[in-house]
């Protein structure tokens, strides 16, 4: 592979060191307080129908075997060798983007017998990994490994309804999509999935290796110099990128949709999505945190409150920003027989947060929990990794100390104009009983 | 001065102390570290449901007392929230049951020692109504019915049943709905007063605070509270036969493909065996056997007969121990089949052990990063007489001798169970 020469800029905001390397952008986080080195690389794919198979198949092959380990058991016995590092390789899905990640955690040489470095081993894994897969003689990917995590993919695909909680949340976004891409899983459809053949997958993973912006993400103590030689040579095909375009909110189709699915559980769930209107990028994203907050982010909050505490209808009730796609999601598990008395206690939560109705106690209960969350971020490294990939790929927002204060000055009034944008759009109810079905407020 | 156990190659220090109530205090500073984590824990769990308070007659009580009465602490008698209380300092709180022991915790950025006092207060104050109770019988319900359709849960589950005879263990950590239906203002007492003294209880704090501090702080509250170290409580455990309760249990439920879990009932005390060395050693030769970097997986995997949420694991208590391995499979017979033949057989190498060795030790230092994980593990082997930072010590030391020593569980039929779960419908060939 050529090296090609190009231009480098650097920026440090956030506590990150920020170099772009044509297609590629190195953030590195450097402090010695971790354990751990944690190292992230991504590449961002256009979530489509067509594609997101494909997409959901590369890192599963690509974990398999390198030209280096050509089995699972040398590759396994490799990251043991490194302490035990952690590796994880799997496809994710922020709105209509899907994250292809590559996740390595390795012990810091400094708390190793004979001190190695272990920044080092780490970048030579990823770089094999990403780089030097496994190749027949055929030149594309080993049909058996393809065919092995085809089958698996499809049955991981199944077993979503093993979780009824992730089943009737990513039911529900796809009530909301109505056929958009943010709608779409992860993994595409099982369709798709068994059409894949080796060569086509082969030729797909070179694709996004010339063509999608990769990420590569650091913390611990590590050297950014080192880091950045390594992401050269990640991202040293020919080929150009488009920039990462910021996110928009999503459109509502829908007004107070409702969708009830019969399931052989013992609790339903009732789930509801919100149009807020605005992404983690948007000025008034602080005053919204603060009424999902208020809502339902925390004990105190009205939906914890009312469902549980007063209710007993419920061991948990929610509401949880989405920030990337602009929507709020509002769940509890409750008795089917529930559902209308659930659902007119949580909509009665939600109209008192637009008729204004918050205490003090509430408003300053909800500003504290939201700085300790936010402070404590800074004690693991992947919930450091996280913060900064959701601001690279929503397009802006705030976060650390800037989001503290800002959220300290956010005000009863602003919240009062947010709560004038968060319209209800769909209700999901996956519930055990007919007598469920069809009751609404 | 409180005692200290340095570790320096991981640059950690722990600090340990008992006031004279007999609580236990264990402290390891984080300098540079924005949260604090604290949790005051109970040596008091599912498993405890027949007991004898020091001095008086034995007494059993409903299952799930345990983990109702962890709910019921956050109660107060002015009607006010123990959530609150946290939340106004901007700490967040939380609580666990397991087998053995019931957890209180919070962390905090801000504001330390007013949540420390808080977590002190509430968890030596309990205030039980028979109206506070009956409204919380609701809300734990759903939480049972919440376990009842993950397949994962059930499936082990199901297991424990079908390895144990009479240990309590058998029963699920929450209860039944119909058990906790029973509980009572006056059996939370009795459990309260017999299993939430002082000192059958452990404070751990993680975090940039001063050890000193913490141990004043607390030795203040005993003081205050006028405790005196109480005599021994009695846990009633009825002789478990070495031989499971049924070799197999099937059940249908709402999954897409089986799921399979095979279980070994080992003994809690194995002669020639310390507790904490036989944890080690059966983690390692689980990893040799069937960890990711063996021929087993890789076969397993191969043959689509595992993916990668298959687990090994090996639990180890006072009173019961057992290794359970198991995930997803579309051929539960066939992966029991060959677990069960290789098992015994699969070679045992040297430098597969000292590979794991490795591993080991790359995970007891990543431990020292997440404060929650080492304090539930601290806790843990603090209630079971057990010291952590002689885990390396002990990792070090282990021969391939009682890996294989080890492996001898495998090999008995008898102390073999199987817990299946299959879909409502099968699918088609």
């Amino acid at each position: 592979m050529g090296q090609e020469g190009r231009s480098e800029a650097s920026a440090v905001a956030g506590g990150f060191e920020t170099r772009t390397h044509g297609r590629g952008v190195t953030y590195c986080y450097t402090t010695d307080r971790f354990k751990t080195i944690s190292l992230h690389a991504v590449w961002v794919n256009p979530l489509t129908a067509a594609e997101a198979s494909l997409g959901a198949l590369v890192p599963a092959v690509l974990k398999r075997a390198t030209q280096r380990w050509p089995s699972t058991t040398r590759l396994h016995q490799r990251l043991e060798e490194l302490y035990g590092a952690h590796f994880r390789a799997d496809v994710g899905k922020v709105a209509d983007r899907q994250l292809i990640s590559f996740h390595l955690e390795l012990v810091d040489g400094r708390f190793l017998p004979g001190k190695p470095n272990t920044l080092a081993f780490g970048l030579d894994f990823l770089t094999e990994v990403l780089r030097r897969p496994l190749v027949t003689s055929a030149g594309h990917f080993d049909p058996t490994l393809v065919e092995q995590e085809k089958t698996l993919l499809l049955r991981r695909m199944e077993a979503v309804i093993n979780d009824k909680g992730q089943y009737a949340a990513l039911r529900l976004l796809e009530s909301v999509a109505g056929g958009r891409p943010f709608g779409l899983r992860k993994w595409g459809q099982p369709e798709e999935v068994s059409a894949v053949g080796p060569e086509a997958l082969y030729s797909y993973y070179l694709t996004l290796r010339a063509t999608r912006p990769l990420l590569v993400l650091a913390v611990g103590a590590v050297d950014p110099d080192e880091v950045a030689a390594a992401a050269r040579e990640l991202i040293s095909d020919q080929g150009d990128a488009p920039e990462l375009a910021a996110l928009r909110p999503y459109e509502p189709l829908h007004r107070d949709a409702e969708v009830v699915e019969r399931q052989p559980v013992s609790q339903g769930k009732l789930q509801q999505a919100y149009a807020t209107g605005m992404t983690a990028a948007h000025p008034d994203y602080p005053a919204m945190m603060m009424y999902a907050g208020v809502l339902g982010g925390f004990p105190h909050s009205k939906l914890f409150v009312n469902v549980r505490e007063k209710a007993s209808l419920a061991y948990y009730a929610y509401a949880r920003l989405d920030g990337a796609l602009g929507l709020m999601m509002v769940g509890a598990g409750i008795e089917s027989a529930h559902y209308a008395r659930a659902r007119q206690i949580i909509e009665a939560q939600v109209r008192s947060m637009a008729e204004g109705q918050i205490s003090e106690a509430e408003l300053q209960f909800t500003r504290e929990a939201y700085r300790n969350e936010i402070e404590a971020e800074q004690d693991s490294p992947d919930l450091i990794i996280g913060r900064k990939l959701e601001t690279v790929l929503v397009g802006g927002g705030l976060s650390g100390v800037d989001l503290i204060s800002v959220l300290e000055r956010v005000q009863r009034t602003d919240i009062e104009r947010v709560a004038g944008q968060v319209l209800l759009d769909t209700t999901y109810f996956l519930t055990g009983e007919e007598k469920g079905e069809g009751q609404s407020t | 001065m409180s005692p200290q156990k340095a570790l320096p190659l991981i640059n950690e220090t722990l600090h340990t102390f008992t006031v004279p109530s007999g609580l236990a205090v264990a402290v390891i500073p984080r300098p540079g570290f924005k949260k604090i984590y604290a949790t005051f824990a109970t040596h008091y769990g599912s498993i405890d449901n027949h007991f004898r308070p020091p001095g008086e007659a034995a007494v059993e009580v409903p299952d799930g007392i345990a983990h109702f009465l962890e709910h019921k602490m956050f109660e107060k008698a002015d009607g006010g929230d123990v959530f609150d209380d946290f939340a106004r300092v901007g700490a967040s709180a939380n609580a666990y049951t397991d087998y053995s022991t019931t957890t209180f915790l919070f962390s905090t950025t801000q504001h330390f020692w007013e949540a420390f006092s808080v977590l002190l207060e509430f968890v030596q104050r309990p205030y039980f109504t028979p109206e506070n109770v009956e409204k919380e019988k609701g809300i734990i319900e759903q939480e049972i019915r919440m376990y009842l359709d993950m397949p994962s849960d059930r499936l082990h589950s199901h297991l424990m049943r079908a390895l144990y005879q009479v240990h309590p263990a058998r029963i699920d950590i929450a209860g039944t709905v119909e058990s906790i239906r029973t509980i009572t203002p006056e059996a939370l007492y009795r459990c309260y007063q017999t299993f939430y003294h002082p000192s059958n209880m452990l404070v751990t704090v993680i975090g940039d605070v001063d050890p000193q501090q913490v141990v004043e702080t607390v030795a203040r509250d005993q003081e205050r509270r006028g405790l005196s170290a109480k005599g021994r409580i009695e846990r009633i455990f009825p002789p478990e036969p070495a031989e499971v309760a049924t070799p197999r249990v099937e059940h249908r439920m709402s999954v897409a493909r089986p799921l399979l879990m095979v279980g070994y009932k080992d003994v809690p005390e194995v002669p020639g065996w310390s507790r904490l060395e036989r944890e080690v050693v059966a983690g390692l030769t689980l990893g040799m056997l069937v960890g990711p970097s063996s021929p087993l997986y890789e076969r397993l995997y191969g043959e689509g007969l595992i993916n990668e949420r298959f687990s090994a694991r090996y639990t180890q208590d006072d009173s019961f121990a057992f290794a359970a391995l198991g995930g997803e499979t579309p051929d539960p017979d066939r992966l029991e089949e060959t677990l069960t033949r290789e098992l015994p057989l699969a070679p045992l190498r040297e430098e597969d052990l000292e590979r794991l060795k490795r591993k080991e030790l790359g995970s007891f230092v990543t431990l020292f990063q997440i404060p929650e994980d080492l304090a539930y593990l601290y806790n843990h082997l603090h209630f079971r007489g057990l010291d952590l930072l002689q885990y390396p010590e002990v990792l070090e030391g282990v021969t391939l001798e009682r890996v294989e020593a080890f492996r001898q569980l495998f090999t008995r039929p008898e102390r073999r169970a199987v817990s299946v779960i299959r879909p409502l419908a099968e699918p088609g060939p």
